[in-house]
């Protein structure tokens, strides 16, 4: 006859039994308890912390980005007052407001930063290729983004810095002059313009950041981050002597830290 | 058949793997207590700069005034982190060159980014023992740094900026329009860099102001020849040749130098 549980048995045992659910039917609570046991080099540290504070960033623009397009206007007539509404009126908008602005700048910086980590450490080799090339379209994807952001409020320096951009665009060869006039949506920067600024700003580009930040993570949980170049712990260290290679008829020796058991 | 060299990365990766599995560390706790504090600062420093921006003047103004696609003295900027492309354009501003800056140099740069893989295919890791790629990114850093730091402070106009002063110039020298293009050559083509235009540009070298240069009625052969060849007509001219631009180019300038009579 089972022994009776107690009172703590049993409450433990409920609170397992959604997780239970959701496993036996998709497997998440499993692909969680992976990416957050899986082991990482021993000594990466505070280095290694760029490319989340990236992403923390990122999701700073994302929530400040959704509430303010609560209330702002993208229409060349309206914009500005409903820029200025948010500023003035609206609860704490101010706060929204700075924090998305300033949080693109740092969002921007961190991102050169996290990149200067990786290349310093020479994490863009083998087998991390791929990566690296991901994050090298993140960087002009987020650019961009700051880019069509930049006229949302339109007041001055967003209007002149824009059309100045736009010129510039407009410079290159071949595709440059279509470039220009599919952004300004026209001969002359307008109520399309600003239309467009906004759906690239809001939709397109999110959406693009989003998705290769997705590969980019599944990448980094798959191949593992690099241990740093200079690691006294065995992973990733270099070692004096060449990797033995197979079929020279070298016996591989036992792998570091393996020593031979006692009996 | 696999390249030795291949054969080793894989060799090297695996035994990677194997020493993190054994020796390493599980990302939570312990990366995950190092990622959420630098998180946690992340945001504050955000939050921090919001107040900044809102209760002092130290981060500049909320908002400029309303766009007004009227005014041409405005001189744009480009949210910071674009000056170092920007100030690129005061580097190459002759027609020729100046797609350089504003296309040719950042398509470079972004291509030999994405292919970096490739082009270091070397395995080494350690700082010291790659030379030429610290150098480079020094190089990288500083000359970013340098351009960003002048973009920043730069005073002058540049090029693309005088470009929108060109309406302006058309309202007040009452410029027909078989002038403007020649305008828009003369704003971008560094002439301004040593003249001066109705209170735009360098005033180097001793140049002349141009505001008024059509008054004179020299015409505009003589100005295709002069703009040729400066020092052949009038001696000891310090001003380049700009031959180069090609006759129909020249032409442009010339009509508009000749329509330039001074504001009205
Ligand atoms: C939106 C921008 C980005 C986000 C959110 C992001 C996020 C991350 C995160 C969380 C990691 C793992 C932890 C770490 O190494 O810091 C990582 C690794 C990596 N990132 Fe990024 N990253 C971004 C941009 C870039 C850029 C611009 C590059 C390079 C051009 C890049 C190249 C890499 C590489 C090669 C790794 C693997 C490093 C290793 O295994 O040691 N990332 N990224």
């Amino acid at each position: 006859m089972p022994r009776k549980r107690n009172r703590k048995e049993q409450m433990l045992a409920a609170a397992q039994y959604p997780l239970d659910w959701l496993e036996e039917r998709s497997g998440l609570i499993g692909g969680v308890r992976y990416f957050l046991f899986r082991k990482v080099p021993g000594d990466s540290g505070w280095w290694h912390t760029l490319g989340s504070a990236t992403l923390t960033a990122f999701l700073v623009q994302l929530g400040t980005g959704v509430i303010l397009a609560m209330y702002y206007q993208p229409d060349p007539n309206s914009a500005y007052e409903s820029v200025q509404h948010i500023t003035n009126d609206v609860t704490l908008g101010w706060l929204v407001r700075g924090m998305h602005r300033w949080g693109a700048s740092i969002f921007i910086i961190l991102m050169f930063f996290h990149m200067a980590r990786v290349f310093l450490f020479g994490a863009y080799k083998y087998p991390r290729e791929l990566n690296w090339i991901v994050g090298a379209l993140l960087l002009p994807t987020a650019l961009l983004e700051g880019f069509s952001g930049y006229l949302l409020p339109y007041d001055q320096t967003a209007y002149w810095a824009t059309v100045v951009g736009i010129n510039i665009n407009g410079t290159a060869p071949f595709l440059g002059p279509f470039l220009a006039s599919f952004l300004r949506g026209g001969a002359e920067i307008g109520p399309d313009t600003l239309a467009r600024f906004y759906s690239l700003h809001m939709l397109l580009l999110p959406g693009a950041i989003l998705g290769l930040i997705g590969l980019h993570l599944y990448l980094v949980v798959r191949l593992g981050v690099s241990s740093p170049p200079w690691s006294e712990e065995a992973a990733g260290r270099e070692r004096d002597e060449p990797p033995p290679v197979p079929g020279t008829g070298l016996v591989n020796p036992a792998p570091r830290g393996v020593t031979k058991r006692p009996d | 058949m696999t390249s030795r060299r291949l054969e080793e990365r894989r060799i090297a990766f695996q035994r990677y793997k194997d020493d993190v599995k054994r020796e390493g560390k599980p990302f939570y706790p312990y990366a995950m207590f190092h990622d959420t504090v630098m998180s946690l600062v992340v945001v504050s420093v955000i939050v921090g700069l919001a107040f900044v921006w809102h209760y002092t003047d130290l981060l500049g103004p909320s908002l400029a005034a309303k766009a007004d696609p009227g005014t041409t003295s405005f001189v744009p900027r480009p949210d910071w982190y674009f000056y170092f492309l920007f100030y690129l354009l005061r580097i190459f501003k002759w027609p020729n060159s100046v797609i350089l800056g504003t296309v040719g140099i950042p398509t470079i740069l972004l291509i030999v980014l994405i292919a970096m893989p490739f082009i270091d295919l070397r395995a080494e890791r350690r700082l010291l023992r790659r030379p030429i790629a610290i150098v480079a990114a020094v190089l990288v850093a500083l000359s970013m740094g340098v351009l960003t730091y002048k973009g920043a402070t730069a005073k002058e106009p540049l090029g693309a900026e005088l470009r929108a002063a060109v309406p302006g110039w058309v309202k007040q020298e009452k410029l027909p329009s078989n002038a403007v293009p020649g305008a828009n050559l003369f704003a971008t083509s560094g002439c301004l860099n040593c003249h001066t235009y109705l209170g735009s540009g360098g005033s180097q070298l001793g140049a002349p102001n141009l505001s008024a240069e059509g008054a004179k009625n020299k015409g505009i052969t003589f100005q295709i020849s002069h703009l040729k060849c400066p020092s052949c007509v009038n001696k000891g001219s310090p001003m380049p040749s700009f031959a180069d631009f090609g006759e129909a180019n020249l032409r442009k300038l010339a009509t508009f130098l000749e329509a330039s009579k001074g504001p009205k």
